[in-house]
């Protein structure tokens, strides 16, 4: 009797962890048709663009907090500054990402670390920059969806699925293929930015950041 | 400290625009300042950045009642509420549905703030260790606040404009260093009408 309910357990964890495999497994692709190639980019706003949205953040263990995040975007140049601040307007952290490098204009505890400093920038990279290089493989289906691949210079794999009807998912790989951040965005797309999303981090820090448009400009 | 110094600046603002004297003179105004029991009224701040083109607007409410309860709650974009009922302070997130209680364990600071907002609700100014304040007789009057060192790295100078209907002002201005501003322009000013305890308690 134990014995046979220690295997529905094991049967019940093997079938979710299928499921969850099945939705976030790594398809292998290759370079599609070059028509094609443009809508790897559709999930990624285009032109110069401000955002405010709703932050609220869930922290594995570690309780969870309400802020707003304002977002200014140069995608040509791949430049993006972004605020955090409290309800009343108070400014916690100022930071701008230029192709690559990051100045942190100002930071108050507890956001003042150089790990959150990188952590966040990370975030909002993968959010609204498509990565540096050309995708290695894409694949448009019948429906309109697009799957797109990026392979990164430290083996790091990006994966787009998605299309502006039916929503996007956002899948950032380690280089052994584990999934280590995965983003929702839903719409409807204001100028290009998702009215929710919502990233969740696996490794190194757990966590989960929901997102709700509140102010797109212009 | 900083933030809540910050803090202390919008609910100052609120608390002042009950302690406007029927005739705007400066006198006046202080010595009406002690006959406040209670102010309702709702705000919308206007956060003007650099980075925004368009100014990023909030809306909320204020609730004071003599000499030491307040409730100063944001209901857009983020809900959040601080609640002050004597020594008592508590800061709620409305996050996932629910009312959380904030992270910040920063209660004494909060402490520290809301006694210097309290000398400058019942007309102390001179007794402010914060900020140096001058009266102008306008029109529109308006006063003037200056903070001292360290604070002037996050604020400027403070305007707040009166109105001209007796024990109302019209807005509140906000200079930051850097160019970023603040406004918060008060709406359905209610003075001394009765509030509820539990607004000062429960989120």
């Amino acid at each position: 009797m134990i014995r046979k309910k220690g295997l529905d357990i094991f049967l019940l964890g093997f079938f979710i962890l299928s499921v969850g495999c099945v939705s976030l497994s790594e398809k292998t692709l290759v370079p599609g048709s070059p028509d094609d190639l443009p809508d790897c980019y559709a999930v990624f706003p285009a032109g110069p663009w401000e955002s405010v949205y709703k932050l609220e953040a869930t922290i594995r263990g570690g309780g969870s907090f309400s802020l707003l995040g304002v977002t200014k975007g140069e995608p040509s140049e791949r430049r993006l500054q972004s605020l955090l601040l409290t309800p009343e307007g108070f400014i916690l952290f100022d930071a701008e990402f230029r192709d690559g490098e990051m100045a942190v204009r100002n930071a108050v505890a507890p956001f003042d670390s150089p790990a959150f400093a990188g952590g966040l920038m990370e975030d909002v990279s993968l959010l609204f920059l498509p990565p540096k290089n050309k995708p290695t493989g894409w694949e448009k289906k019948t429906d309109g969806t697009m799957i797109c691949n990026w392979r990164g210079p430290d083996d790091s794999h990006t994966e787009v699925t998605g299309s502006m009807e039916s929503g996007w998912r956002i899948l950032r790989r380690d280089k052994r293929g584990k999934v280590i951040k995965e983003v929702v965005l839903n719409g409807p797309f204001v100028n290009g930015l998702a009215s929710r999303m919502e990233l969740r981090a696996f490794k190194p820090a757990s966590y989960t950041l929901r997102m709700t448009l509140v102010q797109p400009t212009p | 400290m900083k933030k809540f110094l910050f803090l202390s600046v919008f609910v100052t603002t609120g608390l002042l625009s009950a302690a406007a004297a029927l005739s705007q003179d400066w006198t006046s105004f202080k010595d009406a300042s002690r006959n406040i029991q209670s102010v309702k009224a709702d705000f919308l701040q206007k956060r003007t950045l650099q980075i925004l083109t368009k100014p990023l607007l909030s809306e909320g409410k204020l609730f004071f009642y003599a000499p030491d309860s307040l409730r100063w709650e944001y209901l857009s974009p983020l809900r959040s509420v601080m609640l002050q009922k004597g020594n008592n302070i508590q800061v709620y997130n409305f996050s996932e549905g629910k009312w959380k209680p904030e992270m910040t364990q920063a209660v004494e600071s909060r402490r520290m703030v809301l006694a210097e907002i309290s000398q400058w609700f019942q007309g102390r100014f001179d007794e402010s260790k914060a900020f140096k304040h001058t009266y102008s007789p306008g029109p529109p009057a308006r006063i003037i606040l200056v903070p001292g060192e360290g604070i002037n790295r996050f604020i400027q100078r403070i305007e707040i404009v009166l109105s001209v209907r007796p024990g109302v002002i019209d807005r509140v201005e906000i200079e930051e260093p850097g160019g970023s501003r603040t406004s918060i322009e008060f709406r359905n000013v209610e003075i001394n009408s009765s509030i509820s305890s539990e607004v000062f308690e429960k989120p």
